[in-house]
């Protein structure tokens, strides 16, 4: 090998190297850059640093602690804060992995420590994880399961309602629509009680169908009455063209 | 020779290139004698190419215009030979693979205190909705919308006021996926959105609004 050969190889790595650590700088540059001072900004950066090395997701982390520092909430009950939510995802990552999803991503883990957080079983979290048809799906489907039972749906029914519509191969993110489902049939009048044992029945949560497109919500078509009449008067959603 | 041609023997060959004795043959001995005779004959007959040839050929080559200089793209493109050590060959893959992910982190990241439209969204999916969000603040100066899709920035977002009086409104591109939020009235007061979907414990002994957005859009509580 020529020595030009070896430089451009060393060249090529020291330009790389600043790239592979950008992540790690971008905790201490994004809280410095709201006026974090260092005891906090170290606070953070080593557990979100510990959590890394440990093939934890760094976003969640790195979220909760820019919601901590925005609140004006102290350094040491952020610290903690990350803490319990470090453990959450070591034990979301956990119950994945033991649900068969060898190398979960991100997006699962996080999924897994949300629903985990808001009441929802091991066993419910293997089974939204274990029933997915893909990693994405498995992803949204934690978050939306979780985001069904802070709604005040039974976790049991969140979990039922999420793994039926897997099995409508449907696109993943449609999974999202539930929770839009759910507050559309609450506007209507429809009891979570009877929502749920609806679900748990097989009735499910229907989606409506794409076709229409959101930017023609006012006329939302089917058997799920969701649309403006259900939104409070908050106003309507439409595509961003 | 039924086709007219004479076949030789394997010895009448050696002996025509004189690696070995005449053919015992004396016929096929004649022959071959014929042949080599008609051969040096044929020889002799061919005109000399005499001293000058190197001369003329090198004479030649040179007035024919030069080739271009190698550069780095002929050298690229012309094929060659080229050997590889496979230690050498794997490093450069890994470093082009751990160049390439960076790139991709580097340039998918959302900026700090970017509009919503450009934040990650947590399921990786892309396709952004418009989402409204509206308040009443009574006796107000300022609102602002702070949640994750922001990283909670109370600036980068500020709502416009509505028609109605003390109504406030502020319309953000969202893609699918699960956000948690909160109104900031006049920049101390951190006020849940009760249209929200539901609203959960922020960790830090408060409550923030939850909203989960589809393809579709939202439907709000």
């Amino acid at each position: 090998m020529s020595v030009l050969r070896w430089a451009v190889l060393l060249a090529t790595a020291v330009a790389v190297a600043p790239s592979l650590l950008a992540q790690e700088r971008d905790v201490r540059a994004e809280l410095a850059a709201r006026g974090a001072p260092p005891e906090f900004v170290n606070v953070v950066a080593e557990r979100i640093a510990a959590a890394r090395a440990a093939r934890m997701p760094a976003g969640p982390l790195l979220d909760k602690a820019l919601e901590g520092w925005a609140k004006h909430v102290p350094a040491q009950r952020v610290a903690l804060a990350l803490e319990q939510l470090r453990a959450r995802l070591e034990t979301g990552r956990g119950v994945v992995v033991a649900a068969g999803m060898l190398e979960p991503t991100d997006a699962v883990v996080a999924g897994a420590a949300e629903a985990l957080a808001r009441g929802l079983t091991p066993e419910e979290v293997r089974e939204l994880v274990s029933r997915a048809p893909g990693p994405e799906a498995a992803g949204a489907g934690l978050m939306v399961a979780a985001s069904l039972h802070a709604q005040g749906l039974e976790h049991a029914a969140s979990v039922r309602a999420v793994v039926e519509a897997y099995g409508t191969d449907l696109d993943p993110a449609r999974l999202y629509e539930l929770p839009s489902v759910v507050a559309g049939l609450a506007g209507q009048g429809m009891r979570m009680s009877d929502l749920a044992r609806r679900i748990m029945q097989g009735g499910g949560l229907p989606l409506p169908p794409m076709a229409g497109g959101v930017g023609q919500s006012n006329a939302r078509p089917g058997a799920v009455p969701i649309g403006p009449g259900a939104n409070q008067g908050v106003g309507k959603e439409k595509r961003r063209q | 020779m039924a086709d007219g041609r004479t076949t030789w023997s394997a010895g009448a060959h050696r002996y025509a290139e004189g690696a070995g004795g005449p053919p015992e043959d004396a016929a096929e001995r004649a022959r071959v004698d014929r042949f080599g005779a008609a051969v040096q004959a044929y020889g002799r007959g061919l005109p000399s190419l005499g001293d000058e040839l190197d001369g003329r050929v090198m004479a030649a080559v040179r007035a024919r215009p030069r080739p271009l200089p190698a550069t780095w793209w002929r050298r690229l493109a012309e094929p060659r030979p080229v050997s590889i050590r496979p230690a050498l060959a794997a490093a450069a893959a890994v470093t082009l693979i751990l160049a390439s992910s960076a790139l991709t982190a580097l340039l998918t990241r959302a900026p700090a205190g970017s509009a919503p439209a450009a934040a990650t969204p947590p399921d990786g999916t892309t396709g952004s909705i418009l989402v409204r969000f509206e308040v009443r603040a009574t006796g107000a100066q300022r609102v602002a919308l702070a949640g994750s899709f922001n990283d909670w920035s109370d600036s980068s977002i500020v709502f416009a006021r509505g028609s109605a009086p003390d109504q406030w409104t502020v319309t953000v591109a969202l893609t699918p996926g699960r956000y948690q939020y909160l109104f900031v009235v006049d920049g101390n007061a951190w006020i849940p959105d009760p249209l929200a979907h539901a609203q959960v414990e922020d960790e830090f002994g408060q409550m923030n609004s939850l909203l989960v957005v589809g393809p579709r859009g939202v439907v709000r509580s």
